[in-house]
Formats: C-alpha cells, sequence, structure tokens
C-alpha cells in the first residue's frame, strides 16, 4: 500500500521527535531503547509487536499508573511465554472510581515495584517493536509521561491502534460504544473475559489485531498498513 | 504471574483439568493464540505438525483425508495429536468452522506433558471411538463396582428405620409379648434387661413354639424366646446381613450398636425391596392382577425397578430390556383381562406395538403406541365393535398404568390403526411407493414393529411383505437414509453450553430424539435396506455387520455410542425418579458431569460419522 502524503508527512515529523528524544536519552537509562526501531516496511509477519494496556487511576495524562500487561505477538501467534503483568506501586491515593472499574485496591497496588523498575522492564522489551493497544493514544500518553517523570527522556515509538483499525479497515455508523474493545471482540467471536487486569487486556487486544488482520484479507501486510496514524 | 483467562479454560477442559494448577499456569505460557477466520486452513493433510491445537472459541472441522468424513470440535474440543503422538505427517485437514481462536501448545511441551502426566495418555488415546470404548468399560467397571459397592459397601445403619424399637423384658408375659407386638404392628420382638439383648421372638416363634406347642400365655416370654440371637452392628454391610439370613434362614436380624443396645430389627423383606430382582417380581404381579386397577399399581412401579437396576450398576441394554418386559407384560395383561370381559376374539387378530417398546428399548415416562392387525374374515358390522371395545379396554388400562395416550393418536381406539392386515398392507405399500419428506418422518416409527399378543402371524406376515418392498425400492430407501440424516445432532450444544450465555440457561439436552433417534435410524436403515426382521437396533446393527454392511468396528462404535447415551439418560432419569419427579428425556447440561459431557460429545461425532455415511451410501441416488 502506497503512503499518502499525509502519512509521508507524518513519518518524517515521527523520524525527527525519533532523533530528538534518542538524543536526550543519551546516558540515560532510556538509551538502550532508543537503538532500534521497527522499520515500517516490514512485513508485519516478521515484526515484532507488543500489546500493551496500562492500568490507571484515571484517563487524564497525570494520572497514576497502577499496572502494566504486555505480551508478545509475532508470526501472527500471540506468544503467553511473553506474557508480562507488573503492578506499580502507588505513590499516591487511588482516586475512588477506577478502582471499582479495576478492582485493585490500595493495600494490591502496594505490592507493586517502582513505576521506574516496571518502566524498565517493559522499555527493555518494547525494544525495536511496535506497540498494540486499544485507543492506542492513551497508552502513548502514558508511556510518554511516566518516562518524562521518571527519566526526564520522552516516549517515542510506533503504535497500533485497533480501535482505530477498526473504523478505518471497516467503516460503517455504529451505536457510540461500538468500538468498544468487548464489543468489537464479540463481533469476531472472540471469547467474553471477564477479567479487566492488564495483561488480560492487552491479551484481549492482541487477539482482537490478529482477528482484524485475518479479516483484512490482504496478503503481506506491512508495519506502516497498520500504525497509527494522527 | 498467570494468563489467568487462558488459565481458567484449561482448567475448565478435559484433559487439563485433571492437572494441577501450577502445571496448567507452567502449560498456559508454553501457549500461542491463533485466529483462524472460518473456511481457513488450520492444519493441512500431509504435512509436519508441530502444535496440539486446542479450540478457545469458534469450531474446527476434522475432515479425512479423501473422505467426507468429519468431526466438529467446539469449544474446548482437542486436535492435531495422533500426528504428534506417533511423529507421522498429518492425515486429517483442519479447517475452522467458524472463525476460531485457536490455542497451539508445541509439540515439544506437548509430549513433555504426556511424559510428565500419564493420567493424560487415555485422553490422547488414537481417537474418538477409542476414548468412547475406554469411556464405556470406564463405566461398566464403576457401575458394577457401584452395584456390588451397593451391596458391600451399605451399612446397616443407613437401612434402619430411624424410630424408636419396640422391646419388652424377657420376664414379661407371652400374652403381654404378643399384645405389645400386636399394638406395635411389629413381627419381630427383641428381649431386653436394661438395654442388652437377651433374646427375640417372632410371630413365627408364637405360632410355632406356643400355640403350636399348647404353652400357656402366661408363662414368661424367655421361655418360648431365641436366646442370644445373632445380631449385626450398624457397621456391618448388606452383603453379610443376607448371607447370614440365607446361611441360618432367619428373616430377622437384630441391629445392635457398639455398646451392645439393640437399636432396630431388620428383615429380609427390607433387604429384598431395595435389592431383589423386583424387574420380575413387577412382571409376576402384573401378570396376577385380576382387573385393570391392578394391572396398573403394579405396572406404576416400573420407575422404582428402573432407578433400582441403574442403582445397582445394570447398564442400559438390560434396563431397556426390563422396563421393556413390564412394558409389555402390561399390555398382554390387560388385552387377557379384556377377552375376559369382552368374550373371545371372535376372529383372529395381533396386537402390534411400535417404537421403542418394539424395539425393546423403553425408558422412563414412554407413551403407547399401539394398533391391532385384524384377521381378514374380519367384518366391520359383525366385529367392528368387539374390537372398538377391547382397544379401548386396553388403552385407557394403559394409560392408568403410566402409559399415556399417544400424542399422534397411534393407538388401536383409532379405527386408521384397527384394521385388517390387507388395509395394513396397503397402507404400508403406499408409503413404500409414494414416499415424501413429510410422509418419511411420520411413518419411520412404524417400520419398528413387534407382535405381543394375539396371532403372531398377522405380523410376520405384514413384516416379509414390508421388507420385500422395502429393500427392493431404492427411492424409499433414499428417502428412509434422508429422514435419519434429518436429526441434528447436537454436537455444537456443548460449545453454547459453556459459552451460558444467559438467555440460553432454559436450553436442555434431548436425549431421546437428538442422540437416541439417529441411532435408531441409523439401525432402521439398514434392517430396511437388508430386509432384516430384527427390531431392537443393536441386534439390526449386529446382522447388518454380518452380513458385511457395516464393519464390525464401526457396529462396535455405534453400540458403544448407544449404550453410553442410554446409560446417561437412565442415570438421570433415576435420579429424577429418586427425587420424586417424574422421569423424561430433557436433561439440564448443568446436570452433566464432566465425565458425561465430554462423552457425550465423542458419542455424537461417532453418531454423527454414522449418519454421514447411511446418508452416502442410501440416499445418494434421490434426484
Amino acid at each position: 500500500m502506497k503512503l499518502g502524503w499525509q502519512n509521508w508527512f507524518q513519518e518524517k515529523r515521527f523520524a525527527a521527535q525519533w532523533e530528538r528524544a534518542k538524543e536526550a536519552a543519551r546516558s540515560t537509562p532510556m538509551a538502550d531503547y532508543y537503538d532500534a526501531l521497527v522499520p515500517t516496511d516490514q512485513h508485519l509477519e516478521d515484526a515484532p509487536l507488543i500489546a500493551l494496556d496500562f492500568e490507571s487511576d484515571g484517563l487524564e495524562e497525570n494520572a497514576q499508573l497502577l499496572e502494566a500487561g504486555w505480551v508478545a505477538v509475532e508470526g501472527c501467534a500471540v506468544k503467553l511465554s511473553s506474557a508480562r503483568r507488573l503492578r506499580i506501586r502507588a505513590e499516591s491515593k487511588l482516586q475512588g472510581s477506577a478502582v471499582v472499574i479495576h478492582r485493585i485496591t490500595d493495600d494490591a497496588a502496594a505490592e507493586g515495584q517502582s513505576e521506574q523498575d516496571v518502566l524498565l522492564a517493559l522499555l527493555a522489551d518494547l525494544k525495536g517493536t511496535a506497540i498494540i493497544a486499544h485507543a492506542a493514544f492513551i497508552e502513548q500518553s502514558f508511556l510518554n509521561a511516566a518516562c518524562l517523570r521518571c527519566f526526564g527522556v520522552p516516549f517515542v515509538g510506533r503504535f497500533i491502534c485497533t480501535m482505530q483499525l477498526e473504523d478505518r479497515w471497516f467503516p460503517k455508523d455504529r451505536a457510540a460504544d461500538g468500538l468498544r474493545l468487548g464489543k468489537l471482540r464479540a463481533q469476531y467471536g472472540l471469547p467474553y473475559y471477564r477479567a479487566h487486569d492488564g495483561l488480560t487486556d492487552a491479551l484481549a487486544c492482541a487477539e482482537l489485531f490478529l482477528a482484524q488482520c485475518a479479516r483484512r484479507q490482504t496478503e503481506n501486510l506491512l508495519v506502516e498498513d497498520v500504525l497509527m496514524r494522527a | 504471574m498467570e494468563v489467568d483467562e487462558v488459565v481458567l479454560f484449561l482448567g475448565r477442559h478435559a484433559p487439563f483439568d485433571a492437572l494441577s494448577a501450577d502445571v496448567i499456569s507452567a502449560l498456559a505460557r508454553r501457549v500461542e493464540v491463533r485466529y483462524f477466520p472460518r473456511e481457513a486452513m488450520i492444519i493441512d493433510a500431509d504435512k509436519e505438525n508441530h502444535a496440539l491445537g486446542i479450540v478457545r472459541s469458534g469450531a474446527v472441522e476434522l475432515r479425512l483425508g479423501g473422505t467426507e468424513l468429519n468431526h466438529r470440535l467446539g469449544e474446548g474440543g482437542v486436535f492435531g495429536y495422533p500426528s504428534l503422538l506417533h511423529h507421522e505427517r498429518t492425515r486429517n485437514q483442519v479447517i475452522a468452522h467458524e472463525d476460531s481462536l485457536i490455542y497451539q501448545l508445541p509439540k515439544t511441551d506437548f509430549l513433555k506433558l504426556l511424559d510428565d502426566h500419564e493420567a493424560l495418555s487415555g485422553f490422547f488415546a488414537k481417537d474418538e471411538a477409542e476414548r468412547l470404548r475406554l469411556a464405556v468399560e470406564g463405566l461398566r467397571q464403576s457401575g458394577q463396582s457401584h452395584g456390588e459397592a451397593a451391596m458391600i459397601a451399605v451399612k446397616l445403619g443407613s437401612l434402619m428405620r430411624r424410630n424408636e424399637v419396640v422391646t419388652a423384658s424377657p420376664g414379661d408375659s407371652i400374652r403381654e409379648a404378643a399384645k405389645l407386638m400386636t399394638r406395635a404392628d411389629v413381627s419381630t420382638l427383641p428381649l431386653t434387661d436394661q438395654g442388652r439383648l437377651l433374646g427375640i421372638i417372632t410371630d413365627k416363634d408364637l405360632r410355632r413354639r406356643v400355640l403350636g406347642q399348647d404353652v400357656p400365655l402366661d408363662e414368661p416370654v424367655s421361655r418360648v424366646m431365641t436366646q442370644d440371637p445373632i445380631t449385626m452392628s450398624l457397621e456391618d454391610d448388606l452383603l453379610s446381613a443376607m448371607l447370614i439370613m440365607s446361611q441360618h434362614n432367619i428373616h430377622h436380624l437384630p441391629i445392635v450398636n457398639d455398646t451392645d443396645e439393640i437399636v432396630g430389627v431388620i428383615s429380609s423383606s427390607d433387604l429384598l425391596n431395595r435389592f431383589g430382582m423386583n424387574a420380575l417380581q413387577v412382571v409376576a404381579e402384573i401378570e396376577a392382577a385380576g382387573d385393570a386397577a391392578a394391572v396398573a399399581s403394579a405396572a406404576r412401579r416400573v420407575d422404582a425397578v428402573l432407578a433400582h437396576l441403574i442403582e445397582s450398576g445394570v447398564d442400559a441394554d438390560h434396563v431397556a430390556r426390563f422396563v421393556s418386559n413390564i412394558g409389555e407384560a402390561t399390555h398382554r395383561q390387560l388385552l387377557k383381562l379384556g377377552e375376559q370381559q369382552l368374550g373371545p376374539p371372535p376372529v383372529p387378530y395381533a396386537l402390534v406395538v411400535f417404537g421403542s417398546l418394539a424395539r425393546q428399548e423403553q425408558a422412563g415416562g414412554s407413551d403407547q403406541d399401539n394398533g391391532f392387525i385384524l384377521d381378514d374374515g374380519y367384518d366391520e358390522q359383525a366385529h367392528g365393535a368387539y374390537f372398538e371395545r377391547l382397544a379401548t379396554f386396553l388403552c385407557d388400562g394403559l394409560n392408568s398404568a403410566g402409559y399415556i395416550y399417544c400424542p399422534g393418536n397411534i393407538m388401536a381406539t383409532n379405527d386408521k390403526w384397527r384394521q385388517p392386515l390387507a388395509v395394513w398392507k396397503e397402507r404400508y405399500r403406499d408409503w413404500i411407493d409414494r414416499p415424501d419428506p413429510e410422509n418419511v418422518l411420520n411413518t419411520t416409527i412404524f417400520f419398528d414393529m413387534r407382535c405381543v399378543a394375539g396371532k403372531e402371524e398377522l405380523v410376520d406376515s405384514l413384516r416379509e411383505q414390508i421388507f420385500a418392498w422395502s429393500s427392493a425400492n431404492r427411492i424409499f430407501l433414499s428417502f428412509i437414509a434422508r429422514a435419519a440424516a434429518h436429526t441434528k445432532v447436537p454436537l455444537g450444544f456443548f460449545r453454547n453450553f459453556l459459552l451460558q450465555h444467559d438467555e440460553k440457561e432454559g436450553d436442555v439436552l434431548d436425549l431421546k430424539h437428538q442422540a437416541i433417534a439417529p441411532v435408531v435410524d441409523i439401525a432402521r436403515v439398514y434392517a430396511l435396506a437388508l430386509g432384516l426382521s430384527e427390531v431392537n437396533s443393536e441386534e439390526r446393527l449386529k446382522k447388518a455387520a454380518e452380513l458385511d454392511e457395516l464393519s464390525e468396528e464401526a457396529v462396535s462404535d455405534i453400540v458403544d455410542s448407544f449404550e453410553f447415551i442410554r446409560s446417561v439418560r437412565f442415570r438421570h432419569q433415576s435420579e429424577q425418579i429418586r427425587q420424586g419427579t417424574a422421569p423424561t428425556n430433557n436433561l439440564s447440561p448443568a446436570l452433566l458431569s464432566r465425565f458425561e459431557r465430554e462423552h457425550l460429545k465423542d458419542a455424537f461425532r461417532v453418531i454423527r460419522d454414522h449418519m454421514d455415511i447411511v446418508s452416502r451410501k442410501y440416499a445418494g441416488n434421490i434426484q
């Protein structure tokens, strides 16, 4: 698929951001992450991908991250051996509503590791991959804010948004909540998952992505075909 | 850290459910998840296979190389293991039947799992048919040991009625003792001193040792009692009690607790009521019944017989034959009583039954299906009223006996099914020569028929004629075969159930129509195609194998499936009877054990395969 001029422009801008962040990361713990970047013209089947989901106490950029869950997708398969779920130690009291949704209590959150340690583990796995998430701009902004918080370095990376992909590949009129993860999964015949921890949601998102690619029925999809667009 | 959803899923499905939580957790981490849209090839035939497949959601179809044979697997279904186990290339294609999410366990992990956990190897026995045979075998054994266990392990304590024991003192007079026995309505009186059992006296003792010997009634009862009777404890088991009784020819056993205090008396009839061969008793009672009401009250005990036979570990085929025997006896005795009341029949006739009773495959909760085949000397004017009244007597009697009126009105009371032989022949000829799908579905039941009373030659003559016509008429056969293939074996049922859609909560599995009827249909197709006189499904299939129309192996697969499904039905019916509800064929899937569910799936697969075979064999030349 040929990139339009908008995408070409976006890729230019991405390259500039990447270089700036790479520069800023020099001699920080994030330097290693900026050593590798997945090429946009790589076949999707060969590209290392990571499905990622954060649990947080809110949706604002400065929300407290409670948990990160991720799992690798390689060669159109979710590799459960790579699955990680790390709790993040709470720095401030939780806000009420999100706690109910995710059933993470102050006590459980307190068992976690520091945000910095979790980020380091995550960044090691994210290196050289594209990140799959549902409503990926949220994960993007969380990651960026957390990296700035911990290392003073912005986070730049390639994102695949399953929500955007659905709308782009299979546009149609939908209910207001028609693009929610659970709804879309049900449409693809994917099982209902009760839990909403970071890892389950990451797995749920990874499976949805596989289903979307299968339904798209396009041979030789490239990374650039699925990347989130501005 | 666990991949919760995957761990939960594996833990719910055989064979992984047999593994410990730790093992499942580690196993889940070896899994790779793939998505296959409908029609996508998951495994191709004649290829290297690298992974065990587990259906997480959706459904897949296994297609046997070069044939149309296929198995469908729903959620929790496991595939691709024969090639892994035997290090061969794949023989089957596996295609996504629906959009499916598949877990794949790499070959090395799978083989290591089998090495580490021998318990799993039974599950991966070569194919479904074999798995089923193992299951039936296991069931039979556990059934038998359960039956014996019922005898061996049942403690006398569990049989005791809990009311207070009536006792007297050895110093009491014989008169007082006898009066006490009358008042308390007991036939046995233990005689105790401060709770300690010293002797026992029975009705029989009063007759033989008192009245027969002219012993004065004022004498103390100790003079005629049996001293230091044999006792048993609450902890002793039933079988020992029966042995003691038969050895010493005694009919009452005092039961004492561990401090030697008497707590009750068990009589041989208590034991027989629970464990005797009461199927035979019921038949004998029916045959001795003097009127329709007595027939009905005896026949209504069929439920208790069924529950008892199941409890004693009798296999489904025998249970069905016992239950059928009771049904037959009921028909025969009612007819006999009817003839006594109305006088001898003016022309010879036969009572013919259709369906499960004809096949000797009756279960609980059956309705009646019957007709009269009258001799061709029948004259409507002269004889019509007699047979109409006889039919009414029979069908009313059956209804009171628990064989409810046939909802489809297939009863001798219906003019249509009370006709001379020639008319019956004409009717069958019409079905066979001018089959149409509607007709065929409604008439299959008539091809399972048996004479239970009257002039058997009438039924034989009809049957011979039917088979001569049917086996020669390929078009008719193709319709019958099509009707047989029409039933939907509920392979997808368990998937729906496991998804536990709330709106499906009222769903039940109808074993009779969805699983038993297809086997009966398959057997009937062979019977009609080969002109077999057998009516029982198992006998029909075995005969078909003798004639090389079916392999021995195929027959044993079908028969095993049939036995398994019927045993599940019977066990649930016996449960219903125990709980005091009428036995039905509908099972709430929630009542099925995991074992039953797994093996019902196997049985359904076997049946579906054979439906396909029958349909290809006989339904082909229809257009």
